[in-house]
């Protein structure tokens, strides 16, 4: 029998609906869910960094190693829980210094390099060439062509010069400013498209799951007979469901208020 | 009719969850098939993947949680089979702690099935704390980022890894990314400075944020969400015969998607449509 397969299903079908139970209302059902995802999401990342990281970089290199320039990066690690105590804490500032130092560094060149520079060349296109290979506006290839480059690049300024403060904001300005935020506004509306998408693509990946669509044809072993996982998951989806409605249902009626007493 | 369109207005948030959970699972249930382009992103992904010969190496930074599952995962499998197919070798690491579980048993899986063997044809580096840390250490030096594989071998001993040690010893670098650290971090702190050739597979929340690097050029390829995915598999499966692919998740979910979408923009319309009726009545 694949009790483990069937506990795991009936286990993500619960866990699911439990999650999605908080579309109805606030719930102990949906807490419960909730704490648990929070409690695995640690556990698996305090492992994954134990193995990860203090393992191959700090406790093998010290102890197996003997490598004695990994006292450094532990001595940092221990004057970080210098903060906890309030006579000591100021301990604590090293090797924040050190983790700030480095990613200000980091982030500086990489800010400067990838999205700077680059971003600032992109930013304007040459029309002769995107005439060339895409002419006006290419339907095929999303609107791309020279209308495209002149809508970023008027764009662009026009968001520019609504953020600039130093000028005053008579006519000319404030049409300039509302084409300014007419390309923002636009901007804001494509993201919350993608955003929209992005949502409904984590529904439908959930309700493949609860209608057994992600594996259509595996089969479940059940004692002496099989049984097609879809039909199973289906079944469970549905009891689970009942489940979590009657459960949630009396622990409702259980904490209202009692009519009598008020 | 202005009545109805008050207590439109005025509907339980629930219905419309309802709505949106019918518009989902009825098209799960009676399926049907809707055409879909594939956009210039995609298929310059395609392409670039496509023009790679056997022996060649691709670096795989498999940033992504159960949480982007739906979006990401199909284009992972897909990327794999286009990958595994043409002979290239595979050497793949993530950012995410909680990456390992999801993507180490898909990889080991696809391998197999295209009979190929570990730390010749494929390795599975692991995962590796660190960030934008750990990103700008990969562009100088992968043997050092991770010096154990996943199964605790040294990397520098694998035969997929000679010859390769910094991340422009790659022929590509595909970054499959949910978020934060992924695809930006990439972008920013290694992929110019080395001139690196790289795609991207992301989610759609993030797609628009990573428009702009394609049309840098700062990434060859870029399949965005769902959709981004089920183009991938259209271009990968259309020389296998129907009867041979496998599920194909992404574009059976693009259908469900259109449905979803057409849902929502009726409720937009009319919400707005309520609004500005009812407008006047409610002033009076």
């Amino acid at each position: 029998m694949d009790l483990l397969a069937i506990t795991g299903l009936l286990l993500s079908i619960f866990l699911t609906l439990a999650i999605l139970s908080f579309l109805f209302d606030d719930n102990p059902i949906y807490k419960f869910a909730e704490h648990l995802f929070m409690g695995v999401g640690i556990g698996i990342g305090t492992i994954e960094i134990y193995y990860g990281v203090f393992q191959p970089k700090l406790i093998l290199p010290l102890l197996e190693e003997h490598r004695l320039l990994s006292i450094f990066p532990l001595l940092l690690l221990v004057l970080l829980f210098a903060k906890v105590t309030r006579k000591h804490q100021d301990w604590a500032r090293i090797p924040i210094a050190f983790i700030v130092a480095a990613f200000a560094g980091v982030k500086l060149t990489g800010e400067a390099n990838g999205r700077l520079l680059e971003q600032v060349r992109a930013s304007m296109p040459d029309l002769q060439q995107l005439y060339e290979t895409s002419g006006w506006w290419d339907w095929d290839n999303g609107g791309a062509g020279v209308i495209s480059g002149l809508v970023l690049v008027l764009g662009l300024c026009a968001c520019l010069l609504h953020f600039y403060f130093s000028a005053r904001h008579n006519r000319p300005m404030r049409t300039i400013s509302r084409i300014g935020i007419l390309t923002l506004m636009l901007s804001f509306g494509a993201s919350f498209g993608f955003t929209v998408m992005g949502r409904i693509s984590l529904a439908i990946g959930r309700a493949e799951a609860l209608l057994g669509l992600d594996q259509p044809n595996t089969l479940i072993q059940l004692g002496s007979m099989e049984v097609h996982r879809m039909t199973a998951t289906r079944w469970m989806t549905v009891g689970t469901l009942l489940l979590i409605i009657v459960s949630i249902a009396a622990l409702r009626r259980r904490t209202a208020p009692d009519s009598s007493t008020s | 009719m202005l009545d109805l369109l008050i207590r439109f207005q005025n509907m339980d948030r629930r219905w419309v969850f309802l709505g949106m959970a019918l518009a989902i699972v009825l098209p799960m249930l009676v399926p049907f098939s809707l055409p879909f382009k594939v956009d210039q992103r995609v298929q310059d992904l395609y392409d670039r993947v496509e023009a790679l010969e056997a022996g060649d190496t691709v670096y795989i930074s498999a940033d992504f949680d159960p949480g982007s599952r739906p979006e990401l995962e199909p284009f992972f499998r897909t990327h794999l089979h286009h990958l595994f197919r043409q002979d290239v070798r595979v050497v793949m690491g993530t950012l995410w702690a909680t990456a390992p579980p999801l993507v180490k048993p898909i990889l080991e899986d696809i391998a197999q099935e295209y009979g190929k063997e570990y730390g010749k044809d494929w390795t599975f580096l692991g995962y590796v704390e660190g960030k934008e840390l750990a990103i700008k250490s990969l562009g100088q030096s992968v043997r050092k980022t991770y010096p154990l594989d996943d199964r605790g071998n040294k990397t520098a001993d694998l035969a997929v890894m000679a010859g390769l040690d910094a991340m422009r010893d790659f022929d590509i670098l595909t970054s499959v990314s949910a978020g934060f650290p992924g695809t930006q971090a990439f972008v920013l702190q290694i992929q110019g400075q080395y001139n690196l050739e790289m795609a991207s597979a992301c989610t759609a929340v993030s797609a628009p944020d990573y428009i702009p690097y394609y049309q840098s050029g700062q990434l060859f390829g870029l399949s965005g969400g769902m959709p981004g995915s089920a183009q991938y598999e259209k271009l990968v499966y259309a020389s296998v015969p129907p009867e041979k692919r496998p599920r194909l998740p992404a574009t059976s979910g693009m259908n469900v998607l259109s449905i979803g979408h057409l849902y929502i923009i009726i409720l937009l319309l009319l919400g707005n449509l309520a609004f500005f009726l009812t407008r006047g009545g409610e002033e009076n």
